[in-house]
C-alpha cells in the first residue's frame, strides 16, 4: 500500500448502536463513493483513539483514519485493485 | 487419574495473511506473505495459497520468491493484528470466563462448567468459529480434548477451518500412532533425544521405562512419560488468575547488523526507555538488569548485573545495561539486542529523598505525562530524536491486557 497521511474531508454515517461508516470523501478535488468497507480496527496514539477503515470505492483500495481526538480524517494509503 | 475436564484449542489459521486478506479482498485466494516493517524481510506467516508452494514462516523473501514466484508480500499491521486478536478473545469469554490466551492467535478454554448453557462444546466450538467468520472474516481450527496437551495437538490435525474431538476413551488409541515431535513442548532438540532411545511416536514414548527417561532428563523425564499417554493436568488460566510477571523487556531485532558502540549505546538507550516506561505504567521496579546480544550468525547470549535498589528509571537501566556492555568483547557484528529488568517488585509512586534523585523522578514523570498524551517518543532523549522508537514485532508473550500487553507498531 502507498503510503499517504493526508487530511481529506469525509461524510461518514454516525448511527446509534452502530460501528461509524464513512460514506464518501473527497481526495485531490475528486469526490470517492465508498462502496465496501472491507476491515475496521483501533489503535491508540497517546491518549487519542484513532478508528482505521479498509474501504474501496470500486477502484482502489483505501485505509481511511478518523482520530477522536481532533476528529480529524486521514487518508493514510491507498492500493490499486 | 485426572478429573474429566472439556477442553478448547483455538488457533487461528495463517492469522497475519488472513487478516491482510480480509482487508483487501483483491489478495483473497491469492499466495501472500507477511513480512516485517524493517528491511529485513523473513516472512511472519503466509496464507495457505502461497504454503501449497513450499513457503514457510521464518523463510527469507528470496527463498520464498524462488519456491512461488507470483508470492505477494504484505507490510504486516501489527495494530490490527492485537486488535483483532482482542475482539476474538472477547468473543471467547461471551462463552467461558476460563480462557487463557496462548498468543496473539490461540487460546484455551476450559468449556467444563459451560455446557449446560450451551449443549456441548462441539456446540460450542461451532457458535465461536460462525461468530469469528461472520464479524471477522476469519476461520479457525478447534481441538476438543480432556486436557491442553490433547487439544492443541487436536487443533493441529485439521487445518484451515478444522474441528477435531479427542474423546477420552479414545486417547490411547490416537497417542499411538501420533509423532512425538506433533505434542507441543517436544521440540527439535528433545526430538533428536528422544530418537535415540527409539521413540519416534507417543505410543512408544508412554510405554518406554519412566526410570530411565527419568535418570535421562530428571524432572522432564516423568513429565515426558505423561505426555507419551495423553495426560497433562495444566489447568486453564485465565489472564487474572495468571503469575505476577517476573520481568519486563524488550528487544529488537536491528536493520542492519552494527559493530560500532556508540551505535549500539543509542539502541540501548531507545530499549532501556521502553522497559522503564513500561515499567513506570504498571508500576514496578527491577533489581536486576539483563543485556542480551545475538551475533549475526544468531549466537546469543544474555549477560546480568543486580543493581543496589530497584528502579524503573530508564537512565539507570541505560547505565546499567552500559556497564554490562563494557564487560562484553563483541567478537561479531551485532543483529539483535535486548534489556530486562527482573527481580520485580511494585513500586508505587514516592518521590525520592535527595535532591538529584527527585529531579529524575519528576523529569520522567514529565515526560511520561507528554508520551501517555501525545504517544511514546513525543519526548524523549536527545539522542534519540529522529529514531524510530517502539516495538516491531509481537512478542510471543502478548497478552491482551496487562504489563505484556505491548503495543507493536
Amino acid at each position: 500500500m502507498q503510503q499517504l497521511a493526508e487530511r481529506i474531508k469525509v461524510a461518514a454515517v454516525f448511527a446509534p448502536g452502530s460501528q461509524v461508516k464513512p460514506v464518501w470523501f473527497e481526495w485531490r478535488s475528486r469526490k470517492h463513493a465508498v462502496t465496501r468497507m472491507s476491515y475496521f480496527w483501533k489503535d491508540h496514539h497517546g491518549g487519542a483513539a484513532r478508528l482505521h477503515f479498509a474501504v474501496s470505492d470500486g477502484d482502489n483500495l483505501f485505509e481511511l483514519m478518523f482520530d477522536t481526538s481532533d476528529q480529524n480524517w486521514t487518508l493514510v494509503g491507498i492500493e490499486p485493485q | 487419574m485426572e478429573s474429566q475436564r472439556i477442553i478448547l484449542h483455538i488457533d487461528m489459521n495463517a492469522f497475519f495473511a488472513s487478516v491482510e486478506q480480509q482487508s483487501n479482498p483483491a489478495l483473497r485466494g491469492k499466495p501472500i506473505a507477511v513480512i516485517g516493517a524493517a528491511k529485513r524481510t523473513i516472512i511472519t506467516t503466509c496464507s495457505y495459497e502461497a504454503r501449497a508452494f513450499g513457503v514457510k514462516t521464518g523463510m527469507n523473501s528470496w527463498e520464498a520468491r524462488q519456491k512461488c514466484p507470483q508470492l505477494i508480500f504484505v507490510v504486516g499491521n501489527n495494530r490490527k493484528y492485537t486488535y483483532t486478536s482482542k475482539q476474538i478473545i472477547a468473543i471467547m469469554r461471551e462463552y467461558t470466563p476460563m480462557v487463557e490466551v496462548f498468543s496473539i492467535d490461540e487460546a484455551f478454554l476450559d468449556v467444563t462448567g459451560c455446557l449446560s448453557l450451551f449443549g456441548s462444546a462441539e456446540r460450542i466450538a461451532q457458535l465461536i468459529k460462525e461468530r469469528i467468520g461472520k464479524e471477522l472474516g476469519l476461520t479457525c481450527s478447534v481441538g476438543i480434548a480432556p486436557n491442553k496437551l490433547l487439544a492443541k495437538l487436536a487443533s493441529d490435525m485439521k487445518k484451515p477451518d478444522g474441528l477435531t474431538v479427542i474423546a477420552p476413551e479414545r486417547v490411547a488409541q490416537v497417542m499411538e500412532r501420533v509423532p512425538i515431535q506433533d505434542l507441543c513442548g517436544i521440540g527439535a532438540k528433545m526430538h533428536q533425544h528422544l530418537a535415540k532411545f527409539g521413540i519416534r511416536t507417543c505410543g512408544e514414548l508412554g510405554r518406554f521405562p519412566v526410570e530411565i527417561l527419568k535418570r535421562h532428563f530428571g524432572v522432564t523425564g516423568e513429565k515426558l512419560h505423561y505426555m507419551g499417554l495423553g495426560f497433562d493436568e495444566s489447568p486453564v488460566i485465565p489472564e487474572e488468575e495468571a503469575e505476577e510477571v517476573k520481568s519486563v523487556g524488550h528487544s529488537t531485532t536491528l536493520d542492519n547488523d552494527i559493530t560500532e558502540r556508540p551505535e549500539i549505546l543509542i539502541y540501548l538507550l531507545q530499549l532501556s526507555e521502553m522497559v522503564g516506561r513500561r515499567a513506570r505504567k504498571y508500576q514496578v521496579a527491577g533489581r536486576t538488569v539483563t543485556l542480551t546480544v545475538r551475533y549475526a550468525d544468531f549466537t546469543t547470549f544474555s549477560r546480568q548485573q543486580s543493581r543496589a535498589s530497584h528502579t524503573n528509571n530508564s537512565e539507570e537501566i541505560y547505565q546499567a545495561a552500559v556497564k554490562i556492555l563494557q564487560g562484553v568483547e563483541l567478537t561479531q557484528p551485532v543483529r539483535l539486542l535486548g534489556v530486562k529488568i527482573s527481580s520485580l517488585r511494585q513500586h508505587t509512586e514516592q518521590l525520592p529523598l535527595f535532591a538529584a534523585d527527585r529531579k529524575k523522578a519528576l523529569v520522567a514523570n514529565a515526560m511520561d505525562s507528554v508520551n501517555n498524551r501525545f504517544g511514546d517518543f513525543a519526548v524523549t532523549f536527545g539522542s534519540l530524536v529522529g529514531k524510530e522508537g517502539g516495538s516491531k514485532v509481537i512478542s510471543p508473550a502478548w497478552k491482551p491486557e496487562g504489563v505484556r500487553n505491548v503495543d507493536a507498531d
